[in-house]
């Protein structure tokens, strides 16, 4: 379970500290707040403990700087040229952290200082997943052999996610959990995903519907079945999600909820950002008392222009509130489209 | 002129007249008195208009999210909570208004606010239906006359954002 990121001119931050709820995360903000470095950040560091892969190289992989020079990911700034990103986690109770320090100077990872718990970090592996804004599942023909065989403009995280898609279903029985997040899934995109020769289907009483002629929404609620179906989110993972809402329309966020407040229940940590009001309604109305969340706020700071967060544990004690406040803009030029300027 | 209602207390600094509109007391002279006519909370007049005050609020508003219309309890109960709450406000309304044309004070423009507690979003859904349903513009070539120039639904901060001149607070 992760249980804080740090970072220190780094990307987008001056200087911040987030501490994580072991169930939901979700991060709203203005565009520019930082909220997808966070989760490639966090993946990056997630995704080693199982692939082995060295922190630096995988972070370089995921936020493909130009010409793969790490030392850019450094903040730009006048005063400091170094920065680091540091990623806490729990483990059978064992704390554990993992830090990467770079200057702008820095050119290749292998000049990277990784410090830390990082043996302990490698000895205790976990699942991760990141879905991406952009939907890959459509383009997965092919495209695992040209990532890995050629040098193309991708992040990392395209290619990662369509290996998590054709990972092979668990041995034995699918546990009941499952079964039930999947009939809602197969639900709400009327049928269930197969594969054949590095391309996905969607299987239903009418035949087999090639990805490339799905809605987008539809292939969203196929990568989530497939995910959950060949075991990729168990109890343990962590998934990251940006943007959830991309393509989907907003009737289908009911059932999206719903399965990721499932996934929380039965032990997945989950990390989420967002821009739309109705996903985040969703979140409010589906959970309870009993369920592990918190939302995180971006924004950044009137007086230094620094990227800072706001924690809350409540919809309604969220703040601020970028999403409302562009309804609060709205009812403004409505009221005073109706009843006229400040002398109303 | 300052007028409490449903829990608030409104100050409309420059109105020529705030009453409460849908006062129960027999006693004072603003007495609704027709128990057959729903009324807004208050009616505040201005030398260029009047403006309707409805106030609702609720412990939960999170109960009368549209997209929970129909709540899938496990007791399988269904409510209507948007429909009704879109009902409540509209018919407030239009009974204020007969109450008015009545009393011969439909001479100015009516601006109907609606007070609140839900977030901005909330807001402006219920607002957009509300208008559509008020009617807020001539439903058909027959009219000659609107209902009212404007409807809008807001909380209570928005409210002493935009109107600075009639500063609300919770008793």
């Amino acid at each position: 379970m992760l249980t804080k990121i740090k970072f220190e001119s780094f990307t987008a931050f001056e200087k911040l500290e987030i501490n994580f709820s072991s169930g939901i995360n979700i991060f709203i903000g203005k565009n520019g707040t930082g909220k997808t470095h966070i989760l490639k950040s966090l993946y990056s560091a997630c995704d080693i403990s199982k692939s082995k892969k060295g922190f630096a190289e995988k972070i370089n992989d995921v936020f493909y700087p130009t010409n793969k020079q790490i030392g850019r990911l450094t903040k730009r700034s006048k005063t400091s040229n170094s920065g680091f990103v540091e990623v806490k986690r729990l483990s059978n109770g064992q704390e554990m952290s993992i830090r990467l320090s770079i200057t702008n100077h820095t050119l290749t990872p292998d000049n990277v200082k990784v410090t830390g718990s990082t043996k302990q970090w490698l000895e205790n592996p976990f699942e991760s997943v990141f879905i991406p804004v952009k939907d890959m599942m459509a383009n997965s023909p092919g495209f695992r052999s040209l990532y890995s065989t050629r040098n193309i403009h991708f992040e990392e995280v395209y290619a990662d996610i369509i290996d998590r898609a054709f990972l092979p279903a668990l041995k034995g029985p699918t546990d009941k959990d499952r079964i039930k997040l999947l009939e809602i899934l197969q639900k709400s995109m009327d049928g269930k995903i197969v594969s054949k020769k590095e391309e996905f289907f969607l299987k239903n009483k009418q035949g087999e519907l090639e990805f490339t002629l799905l809605a987008e929404g539809h292939r969203k609620l196929g990568l989530l079945w497939l995910l959950i179906q060949n075991g990729t989110l168990l109890s343990g993972s962590a998934l990251f999600w940006d943007e959830p809402e991309a393509n989907l329309n907003p009737s289908l966020m009911k059932s999206i909820v719903k399965i990721l407040v499932e996934l929380q229940r039965m032990g997945v940590q989950i990390f989420i950002s967002t821009h739309d009001y109705v996903l985040l309604k969703e979140f409010d109305l589906a959970v309870n008392d009993k369920d592990e969340i918190i939302y995180h706020s971006l924004y950044r700071d009137e007086k230094t222009n620094n990227i800072v967060c706001s924690d809350s544990i409540s919809f309604q004690d969220i703040f601020p509130n970028s999403i409302d406040d562009t309804f609060g803009s709205l009812i403004d030029r409505q009221v005073y489209k109706d009843m006229g300027g400040k002398d109303r | 002129m300052i007028v409490e209602s449903d829990g608030y207390k409104i100050d409309f600094k420059d109105a020529i007249n705030a009453i409460k509109f849908d006062e129960t007391d027999k006693n004072k002279t603003n007495y609704h008195g027709v128990t057959a006519l729903k009324a807004v909370d208050i009616i505040a007049e201005f030398e260029d208009k009047y403006v309707f005050v409805e106030i609702k609020k609720y412990d939960n508003p999170d109960e009368f999210d549209e997209s929970f219309d129909i709540i899938e309890s496990d007791t399988g109960t269904c409510h209507k909570f948007f429909s009704w709450l879109k009902n409540y406000l509209k018919y407030k309304f239009r009974d204020s208004f007969l109450y008015r044309y009545a009393e011969n004070k439909v001479d100015r423009p009516i601006h109907y606010i609606c007070l609140l507690n839900f977030d901005n979003a909330l807001n402006v859904k219920l607002s957009n239906s509300l208008r559509r349903e008020l009617p807020l513009n001539k439903p058909s070539n027959r009219w000659v006359n609107i209902l009212s120039k404007s409807c809008n639904v807001i909380n209570l901060k928005k409210w002493n954002e935009l109107f600075t001149n009639w500063p609300a607070t919770e008793i």
